[in-house]
């Protein structure tokens, strides 16, 4: 009932809210088909909506709503009690020195004992919504609502844009994402890492950033060919992350590394798809060599545009540990680079919407050391990282298939 | 700080308690002082031989640390919270006006609202426009009415400020050469004594209320031509009144709320805050059929002038098809006023602090705008980009929804524009008319996303390169021979006089008779023939159909042209290679359009009007349109003046250098 009042309270202001509620999509999913072949049937009971539960979650996208005042009063008028929670705009925060006003994140309506929780989307550059966390502030009611069995707000997160399908449930009509399970997979790994933006100036402050000519060309070069591998990996479905030194421009200052030279990239060896080296030359990026096999220490290397290389590294899970593997090519020379277990996390970087390990200060730390805030231009792979360790030399025999050079 | 929300009546009490913190600081150092008086006359017991000029010396220079300790702990109080009073217990504000040659200041309750002692800057009339109920300011200004017309300016100002408001004067320097009679007798309507009787070099201060009571006067006459009065202090008390008398009863609107807000702040902006019948903050023009750049975010670059920013927002949310909330006003500065503005309208603001100095602040401040531009509106492909100095023509947007495909489609674009850098009054004529131009205008333009992003962002000017962002953008690096689009009646106005490179001079030879369209939605007319490969074919048959002009005549002269209209004309001037724009200046300097650097060519040909006749002008041999020219016709060539031209506008002279 209080879901019904809300509906009718958001329509009045044509809101355009759909429903995200966990909960209620999961019972959705399981009658998908028929809830979309009848999208105005009524239904012979309260499937969906009537368990009894502390809330209600609803999403609305920012851009398509503004005037909140009246949507307040009215809501007071029906006997809604409201919480709002603002906080700084994160479109702003990567840029030096600017101020704009604090945006809202989430909205709560409590009436009796039931609550709407609804989160507002805003969209970011490389086309993906993002919510923002719950905090609540000093002076605010901690007991408004029971704020910890929150499905949305412990962390902030990234979505793709849904497509959203109009239905009727419960004889309510709302808006639901097309496919509730897909967007249910999406919400179990939304989490979303700021870049450390003051972190980042604090770093250029300390180490000025390389203004030059060369400086601006590599980084647009690497922009692109970031570009190029997230739009070559995202059409095969494989997951990958920022690694070694593109995460660690990411983590230290925001920013691709100049004199960093190639564009890193990781990947889980269990994501490995053989199509990966024949849509990446599809897109225009020849294999430059290809070290190891699937079974072990497996990485491709591609040539980019000019001299900038994109370099991909398979990760091997371990009981304890992950780990991705080296080769010299001339001696045949194993490596072994260590890292504790992470989990991903979604973060932007140079307008995409990319993963970063969630853990990655440790990452970066086993990867670069303890002074990994101090820039470094000469760097041996073989030697420089904390994390390496030698991993024998492959047999002679299988030189020509796990040390391929193009 | 979480929770501050802004209380006008609360102020003077935070001003007194920090002002007692402040006089009990003084009492400290009066201590101090004395310890160290002290201190020195033992010193001067055991040691008889010192210097006693040396020791004065000493004490200044301690004196003078102490007072500046003093202010740094003045700033830092001005951030700590301060218990608040009720607001009855005080009802009367300390003032003190201090006038001189070289310094003015203000102080209201031991707060210095004004203090100004900087060289050569500051001179004239300073006015301050307190709250009556409040005590706070609302309105600073100075107007130099050493000078011409700033006279003018003062009573436009004192009109627009409501009855009741405190008003304070006191001149630096000096206020009376141009003080015309119309404005001292606006000065005496307001009780000033002396105001009619103000001559050369008078020192004088005043505190009144507008329509009411005076609180003070002092004047001090200068005793000769070459010297000054002397200075004079007034001291005086004003009496607050309650809240309730100063502020209007408008109904209990949003819009209301708003304004409200916006007029117990801040003065000068006229009907806005009448009581009776305030102006509309809310204008709601027509939405604008198939309009295609609804959804094209709006960047505002503003500065510090408030009152322009006024202006230019009022025309801006009265233009057809105007989608406020795309529109995000970018203040260089954390100026409170422009933000007061923003917010009066109900549109969204963003400070930013400033880095650099000069053209380069500019510079940054435009990059960041843009990058913050497409940050908040990631889905957008354009930005319109719009300065504080502009009103924006009635029918901007549906200019743009016409044109707005060719920006996409046309990779030869580089922008579009809404100025016509030689649309003057007796030069632009056919509204529905465009062009294709070589050089960017700026002045209200549309910048693709793509062009920002791939190209000109990574390599925008960093702050310590002192570079006009506008002359970089229009660098042959940049722009690589692509094009703008412009109007031969211009979309924007740009009524700006006082900014970085403008003065009243130079806005009155280059800007004040530029042409600016008031007729609503015009159909623009030939749009697809603005395409790359199509204009050339109008061209062409432009100069087919175009009538040679007698080249035996002084182009400068009006009978140069036929008394005619609707025709089309061409001429043909010397030009001998791309770069030679000898002749093309000394033309347009007879024109009388702009002339301080080459604007509105494309491929050596000129466009406008003259006599309401089109007026098409190819420098021959440089443009491939010269074969055009009759093999009779001999190239009028015009000779540059032998010496340099005087400073007529410095800046825009050394900006016409860097291109």
């Amino acid at each position: 009932h209080v879901v019904r009042k809300f509906l009718g309270l958001i329509s009045s202001h044509n809101i355009p809210v759909y429903l995200i509620d966990p909960l209620i999509l999961g019972l959705v999913d399981k009658d998908i088909e028929q809830i979309r072949s009848s999208p105005d049937g009524p239904s012979p009971e309260c499937k969906y909506f009537c368990a009894p539960r502390d809330f209600t979650t609803f999403a609305l996208l920012d851009k398509t709503w503004k005037h909140e005042v009246g949507l307040f009063r009215t809501a007071e008028k029906m006997g809604f009690q409201w919480l709002k929670i603002i906080n700084k705009d994160p479109r702003l925060d990567g840029m030096d020195d600017l101020s704009g006003m604090e945006i809202p994140l989430h909205y709560i309506f409590k009436l009796a004992s039931h609550a709407i929780h609804l989160v507002v989307f805003y969209e970011r550059s490389g086309n993906y919504l993002w919510h923002g966390p719950l905090r609540l502030k000093q002076h605010m009611d901690r007991k408004f609502v029971p704020f910890r069995k929150l499905h949305f707000g412990r962390y902030p997160g990234a979505y793709e844009k849904p497509e959203l399908l109009h239905v009727s449930i419960d004889d309510l009509k709302v808006q639901i994402p097309k496919n509730p399970s897909s967007f249910l997979e999406e919400m179990s790994h939304s989490r979303f890492l700021e870049c450390r933006y003051r972190e980042a100036r604090a770093f250029f402050q300390l180490y000025p950033d390389d203004a030059s000519l060369d400086a601006v060309e590599f980084r647009i070069k690497a922009k692109s060919l970031l570009h190029l591998a997230a739009l070559t990996l995202n059409n095969l479905g494989v997951k990958f992350w920022l690694s070694s030194g593109t995460c660690l421009g990411w983590y230290r200052q925001c920013n691709v590394i100049p004199h960093s030279k190639d564009v890193d990239l990781g990947i889980f060896i269990r994501d490995y798809k053989a199509e990966i080296i024949p849509a990446f030359q599809k897109a225009g990026l020849p294999l430059k060599h290809k070290f190891g096999k699937v079974e072990d220490s497996l990485e491709l290397s591609f040539q980019g545009e000019e001299d900038v290389k994109l370099d991909i590294f398979f990760f091997y899970e371990e009981e304890d540990h992950i780990w991705n593997g080296g080769t010299q090519a001339k001696s045949g020379k194993k490596f072994k680079y260590f890292f504790p277990k992470f989990t991903l996390c979604w973060t932007e970087f140079v307008e995409l919407k990319v993963h970063v390990p969630c853990e990655t200060l440790q990452y970066v730390e086993a990867n670069y050391g303890p002074d990994w805030k101090v820039p470094v231009k000469v760097w041996d792979w073989k030697s420089s990282p904390s994390n390496v360790q030698d991993n024998g030399v492959w047999p002679v025999d299988e030189w020509d298939d796990v040390i391929q050079i193009y | 700080m979480e929770e501050w929300k802004p209380n006008p009546a609360v102020k003077p009490h935070k001003k007194r308690s920090w002002y007692l913190a402040w006089k009990y600081k003084l009492m400290n150092q009066r201590a101090l002082r004395k310890l160290c008086q002290t201190g020195a006359v033992l010193f001067l017991l055991v040691t008889v031989i010192v210097n006693i000029k040396l020791i004065l010396d000493t004490r200044r220079a301690a004196y003078e640390e102490e007072e500046e300790s003093a202010q740094d702990y003045d700033d830092e109080m001005l951030n700590v919270e301060v218990p608040r009073h009720p607001v009855n217990n005080k009802k009367v504000l300390d003032v003190e006006v201090y006038s001189s040659r070289s310094k003015v200041y203000v102080a209201v309750d031991g707060t210095t609202v004004l203090e100004d002692e900087a060289r050569e800057q500051g001179r004239g009339i300073h006015v301050i426009v307190l709250n009556q109920a409040t005590g706070h300011v609302m309105a600073k200004r100075v107007f130099d009415t050493y000078s011409p017309h700033e006279d003018e300016a003062m009573v436009l100002f004192l009109n627009m400020v409501a009855r009741g408001r405190i008003l304070i004067f006191t001149i630096k320097d000096e206020g009376s050469f141009h003080l015309k009679d119309t404005a001292k007798s606006v000065l005496k309507s307001l009780g000033s004594q002396v105001a009619p009787f103000l001559s050369w070099r008078d020192m004088w201060t005043f505190v009144g209320k507008k329509g009411g009571e005076v609180y003070g006067e002092k004047h001090a006459k200068s005793p000769a031509l070459s010297t000054w009065g002397d200075p004079v202090l007034l001291k005086t008390e004003v009496h607050l009144t309650s809240v309730e008398d100063a502020e209007c009863h408008w109904p209990d609107t949003e819009l209301n709320r708003r304004r409200k807000r916006f007029c117990s702040k801040v003065e000068g902006y006229g009907s806005v805050c009448s009581c009776k019948d305030p102006t509309p903050i809310e204008f709601n023009p027509d939405p604008l059929k198939d309009n295609k750049v609804f959804d094209v975010p709006v960047a505002v670059i503003a500065g510090n002038r408030p009152n322009y920013l006024y202006r230019m927002l009022r025309s801006l949310l009265s233009a057809q098809g105007v989608n406020p909330q795309m529109i995000t006003v970018f203040i260089d500065g954390y100026y409170e006023e422009p933000m007061d503005v923003v917010e009066l309208f109900g549109l969204s603001g963003i400070q930013h602090t400033p880095i650099s100095i000069k053209n380069a602040r500019v510079s940054q401040h435009y990059k960041a705008s843009l990058t913050a531009t497409f940050n908040l509106f990631p889905d957008a492909k354009f930005a319109v980009v719009l300065e504080e100095d502009l009103d924006i023509s009635v029918d901007f947007f549906s200019f743009l929804s016409q044109s707005i495909h060719l920006l996409e489609e046309d990779e030869s674009l580089y922008c579009i524009s809404a100025w016509n850098d030689q649309g003057y009054e007796h030069t632009a004529e056919d509204p529905s008319l465009l062009y294709r131009v070589e050089t960017m205008p700026g002045l209200g333009w549309v910048l693709r996303k793509s062009l920002y992003k791939d190209e000109l962002e990574p390599k925008w000017p960093t702050p310590e390169k002192l570079w006009d962002w506008d002359m970089w953008m229009r660098m042959p690096e940049q722009r690589k021979g692509r094009e703008c689009i412009i109007p031969d009646i211009s979309r924007s106005y740009h009524f700006g006089i006082v900014g970085l490179n403008m003065n009243g001079y130079f806005h009155e030879a280059y800007f004040k008779k530029h042409k600016f369209n008031t007729v609503p939605n015009v159909q623009l007319k030939n749009v697809e023939s603005l395409r790359k490969d199509a204009y050339e074919t109008e061209i062409h048959r432009l100069l087919g159909e175009a009538e040679v002009l007698d080249h035996s005549k002084n182009p400068c002269e009006d009978s140069f042209v036929p008394d005619t209209e609707g025709k089309v004309y061409v001429m043909f001037i010397r030009m001998e290679q791309e770069a030679d724009f000898t002749t093309w200046t000394q033309l347009a300097k007879c024109l009388h359009i702009w002339d301080l650097d080459v604007r509105g060519n494309h491929k050596g040909l000129w466009r406008l009007f003259r006599k309401k006749n089109h007026f098409l002008v190819v420098g021959v041999p440089a443009s491939p349109y010269s074969s055009k020219k009759p093999s009779s016709v001999t190239p009028i060539y015009m000779e540059p003046p032998a010496k340099e031209e005087g400073a007529a506008a410095v800046p825009a002279v050394a900006a016409a250098e860097q291109t």
